[in-house]
């Protein structure tokens, strides 16, 4: 089992945008979703995750809407909104920005002045 | 748009809609993740968590709060009703004061631009004066009006009421920058004298009550003084002139002056100062400035109109200046009046809030701690203490809430009352405002007795440890000493609280008291006062006296008036007037060493009030015109005079006329000193009597002062049916007891009296409720230790001593501290009070017995309680 990481403050909310962005689905599929794709390095439980749902559906990002399965079960699907895309435009780039600062000081020479 | 969303949470359907798809979503969920249960979660936690996402977490925890210290207060109905109403009374008190003190000193005049509105603070404001500024003052006032007010007749076509007429020049509405709000305002041509068809512009108030509110009014006839009016314009609701308190209620030309008090003609005479004036400063010009650009055109004006004066009169005219002060507020007597005495009552009520503060502090203490083991429940369950303390403060919060609301609805009952109180014979009529400020200062108040009363019950809710408290039993609890020492410190604070207001209340009824019954050297006792108008009926000269004569005569003939005289000024009515004299052998480099108070006064004067004539004789029928011209002088001025030469025979020359040769006139009498006109309450000055029959009569009302042999006031329809005998055109201004005029000068020393003693009073029931709070809360907890004792031995004698001990020490201590406190604070009220300083020993031990006394009986029920505890029963709950 690979090791479990701790999930970054503000960054369950682009997750569920992005997990959305490939399609709609009910709030366990999503926490099930970003489980699989970090190959369950990122173990979201459902608990923390609904408040985030019905923030980001607050928000007009998600909407949300009662729909039945192929196995014959009605559960609450979760959609990206057009607003909800541009959204994670921008935290993706926040995010792109971020990592980037993050990844030059970790790797990069000194910019000048060695102590 | 988010928060619009989150707004909508607030409405309950759709709060029960969005709880509904949350609890089907997370079972449908549940169904779908049934294998996998662990990775859903904490699903309680996650509709908790979902519910916050809202932003209303708080206001339901608020909810729920309130909800359950409603409950708590509905339970403790005693505690709720005491802690509601006093601090209904504290505030509504407070608020009742803040609104008259707004209207007196804080609030702008209505009208345009009142900061650059200056009033003249100005001995010469004759109307000859007022012309020479008007017309020479152009660089510095942008304009300037002249006005004055008094009580007339008013007749709309009922019955003549009276009120408040302000006359006013031409410029008083445009420099005012006061529209009509119909009609039109008294403008320049209304200066004209003789003008055939005089105007005058109502009240609003008048207008809405008279005529309804009717535009119709406008050229309608209006009566002041029986004289015509045509009503051109109603002035706009919210003016009400330009002195506080005085909202006349029509406006006429000073043009008018002789048509609105008949016989009278001050217009033309340059040596009556009778105005006041206003001037609106043109901009960037100051006070300072203009100040000194008058002062020269004063100058002036003064030399003309006395012409040739002997050179220390020039001296003195030309060492005047013009004062002027802001008048953006309005000009007001009031303000000069009333301001230290509002300021000190506004002081007393915010002592009785603080006092409320202190007391409900003290109960909600006690009560925390009666609730400690719930509380520590509470936290050993997982509360935050911020969440308990929370809890304890909404009690307070919503008992300061109710207070406010109470407060809200008695202010304006309470400020109209006082306002009446203040001067019953001449109502006051201030522009209350019961109005968004009002309310603010109500919230403001709620807000900080809520904090003084609520935070520190609160804190200290959550202090100390949660075991011992849990375990304790309920009687056995052991306060920490210094919960024990906060307890009784706020006891201590309230005595020290209470006894500047008792003391206060000791100090304004022993001055009133002195007041009352200082010696006026007039036996006020049996005398009626009847004041009557000769010159609005057409009386003139020797018609006055003769009338003056007839009508003493006739009332002097009146069964059960033992005999009857008149004079100019009466008694305690606060007119005097001022003459130059030259007494016998007296030099003096100093001016005003060269006058005295005046009075002319008929027959039998000093015998009929009952003055004590210390040598000579009173004045009689034969001391008229063709007789010696005689005087009676006073003790003062014999003193001030003659020193220890005997007054009598002496000579004086008298300045009786303007300009005219002074009269000799010999002493005949010297009479005890009066203290009847003036302020009553400083030593009489130098003063002479002259007899009317030998003077000219002046044209003003006369007094006539009837002695009875029964009540005073029993003769009081007898004495009008005189007067109406006389000449039914006679004017009757009033009929008074010279008791009731005493009085009335004492009235706001009687105000004083009556709201201190209500404070004082208020103050030691406070006490006492804390005290007796304080003490019932510790003889419940140290019902152990009393049964100890008594199982011991002790008496329940010694019980109350040991209980009573403790409530005399901490009453000490306020005492000692409260005397402190009113011993300097004491300087405040020095002006106010009469016969006696503010730091009297004995007011101040008066004050402390009774709080002592007052702390032993409030302490004797719960020492009792304690000495009848059964010491078996009280050892068991150990």
């Amino acid at each position: 089992m690979p090791e479990r990481t701790e999930l970054l403050q503000g960054t369950l909310d682009m997750l569920v945008l992005r997990t959305l962005l490939l399609g709609p689905l009910h709030g366990y599929g999503i926490a099930k979703s970003i489980r699989q794709v970090s190959n369950d390095s990122l173990q979201i439980e459902f608990g923390s995750l609904y408040p985030a749902l019905r923030r980001l559906e607050l928000k007009g990002w998600i909407s949300a809407k009662w729909e039945t399965s192929e196995r014959n079960r009605r559960a609450r699907v979760y959609r990206l909104t057009a607003a909800g895309r541009k959204q994670l435009v921008r935290e993706q780039s926040k995010w792109q920005n971020f990592i980037d600062a993050i990844a030059r000081v970790m790797q990069g020479e000194p910019a000048g002045g060695e102590s | 748009m988010t928060w619009l969303r989150k707004l909508r949470w607030l409405l309950p359907s759709y709060r029960r809609a969005q709880e509904g798809e949350m609890e089907a979503e997370l079972q449908s969920l549940a169904e779908i993740a049934a294998a996998d249960q662990a990775s859903l979660g904490n699903l309680t936690l996650a509709r908790e968590s979902a519910r916050a996402v809202w932003g209303w977490t708080w206001l339901a925890s608020l909810a729920a709060d309130a909800r359950y210290a409603l409950r708590v207060l509905r339970k403790e109905r005693s505690f709720t009703a005491v802690a509601v109403l006093s601090l209904a009374l504290g505030i509504g008190a407070n608020a009742a004061i803040f609104s008259i003190v707004d209207a007196l000193l804080l609030q702008a005049l209505p009208v345009r631009d009142p900061q650059s509105l200056v009033e003249f603070d100005n001995s010469s404001s004759s109307y000859f004066t007022y012309m020479r500024f008007a017309a020479n003052s152009g660089r510095i006032f942008s304009g300037m009006l002249a006005r004055v007010a008094g009580r007339r007749d008013i007749d709309t076509g009922g019955s003549p009421v009276r009120a408040n007429v302000e006359l006013v020049t031409g410029s008083y509405f445009r420099v005012l920058g006061v529209p009509a709000l119909y009609g039109r305002a008294i403008g320049p041509d209304d200066d004209n004298r003789g003008h055939p068809a005089p105007v005058a512009v109502i009240s609003h108030a008048l207008w809405m009550r008279q005529y309804g509110g009717d535009p119709s009014a406008l050229g309608r006839t209006i009566r002041v003084q029986r004289a015509p009016f045509t009503i051109v314009g109603v002035a706009p609701p919210e003016f009400f002139g330009v002195v506080v308190g005085e909202a006349p209620v029509v406006w006429v030309p000073l043009s008018t002056y002789s048509s609105v008090y008949p016989g009278q003609n001050p217009l033309d005479e340059p040596g009556t100062n009778f105005l006041e004036f206003l001037g609106r400063l043109r901009p960037g010009v100051t006070a300072a400035q203009a100040s000194a650009a008058l002062t020269p055109i004063q100058i002036q004006a003064q030399l003309q109109r006395v012409g040739e004066v002997p050179e220390w009169i020039r001296q003195e005219i030309r060492r005047q200046k013009v004062q002027l002060v802001p008048s953006g507020k309005g000009i007001s007597f009031l303000r000069y009046w009333l301001s230290k005495p509002l300021h000190i009552v506004f002081g007393m009520v915010a002592l009785v809030l603080l006092l409320a503060c202190v007391n409900l502090m003290n109960l909600q203490a006690a009560r925390v701690f009666e609730r400690r083991k719930e509380l520590a429940v509470r936290l050993a369950i997982g509360a935050s203490r911020l969440r308990v303390a929370r809890q304890v403060f909404t009690e307070s919060a919503l008992l300061a809430m109710a207070g406010g609301a109470l407060g809200l609805l008695a202010c304006r009952p309470v400020a109209e009352t006082l306002l009446a109180l203040v001067s019953p014979a001449n109502p006051v009529s201030l522009h209350l405002r019961f109005d968004s400020q009002l309310i603010a200062f109500i919230a403001a108040t709620s807000i900080v007795a809520a904090i003084l009363c609520g935070v520190a019950p609160a804190w200290r809710a959550t202090r100390g440890e949660i075991l011992p408290a849990i375990q304790q039993g309920s009687g056995a609890a052991k306060a920490s000493p210094a919960g024990r020492l906060f307890g009784r410190g706020l006891a201590s604070l309230q005595v020290a609280l209470s006894l500047v207001l008792v003391a206060g209340a000791i100090l304004f009824a022993t001055s009133l008291y002195k007041l009352m019954h200082i010696d006026t050297g007039v036996d006020r006792s049996r005398l009626v006062v009847l004041e009557v108008d000769p010159v609005e009926a057409g009386y003139q000269g020797e018609q006055t006296s003769a009338l003056d004569r007839r009508l003493a005569a006739r009332l002097a003939a009146l069964p059960g008036v033992e005999s009857a005289t008149f004079s100019f000024n009466g008694v305690f009515t606060f007119r005097s007037m001022n003459r130059g004299v030259e007494p016998e052998g007296y030099r003096s480099a100093n001016p005003r060493d060269l006058s005295a108070w005046c009075d002319q006064v008929g027959p039998h004067y000093f015998s009929t009030i009952g003055a004590r004539l210390i040598a000579g004789r009173d004045f009689a029928e034969r001391d008229d015109r063709g007789a010696a011209q005689v005087m009676i002088v006073n003790e003062e001025f014999a003193r001030f005079y003659f020193a220890s030469r005997n007054p009598i025979g002496r000579t004086v020359a008298i300045e009786e006329e303007w300009k005219k040769p002074k009269i000799l006139r010999q002493i005949v009498g010297v009479v005890k000193d009066l203290r009847s006109s003036g302020s009553i309450r400083e030593r009489p000055e130098r003063c002479f009597y002259l007899p009317a029959f030998q003077t000219q009569t002046i044209q003003a009302s006369t007094r006539f002062l009837v002695r009875t042999a029964a009540s005073p006031k029993s003769l009081f329809s007898a004495v009008r049916e005189a007067a109406r005998a006389e000449d039914p055109a006679l004017a009757i201004e009033s009929v008074d007891t010279a008791v009731d005029l005493l009085n009335r000068a004492l009235n706001r020393d009687r105000l004083m009296a009556d709201l201190s003693a209500a404070f004082g009073t208020l103050a030691l029931l406070l006490s006492a409720i804390g005290i007796y709070g304080l003490l019932s809360y510790e003889v419940a907890r140290r019902t152990g230790e009393v049964g100890i004792r008594m199982a011991l031995g002790a008496r329940p004698a010694q019980i109350v001593r040991m209980v009573l001990s403790e409530v005399g020490r901490l009453a000490i201590i306020g005492v000692v501290a409260g005397g402190v406190t009113a011993l300097a604070v004491g300087k405040l009220v020095s002006g106010m009070i009469f016969g006696l300083q503010p730091g009297n020993p004995a007011v101040l031990a008066a004050a402390a017995l009774a709080l002592i006394a007052v702390a032993l009986c409030a302490g004797f029920w719960p020492a009792r309680r304690a000495a009848r505890l059964d010491p078996m029963a009280a050892l068991r709950q150990e």
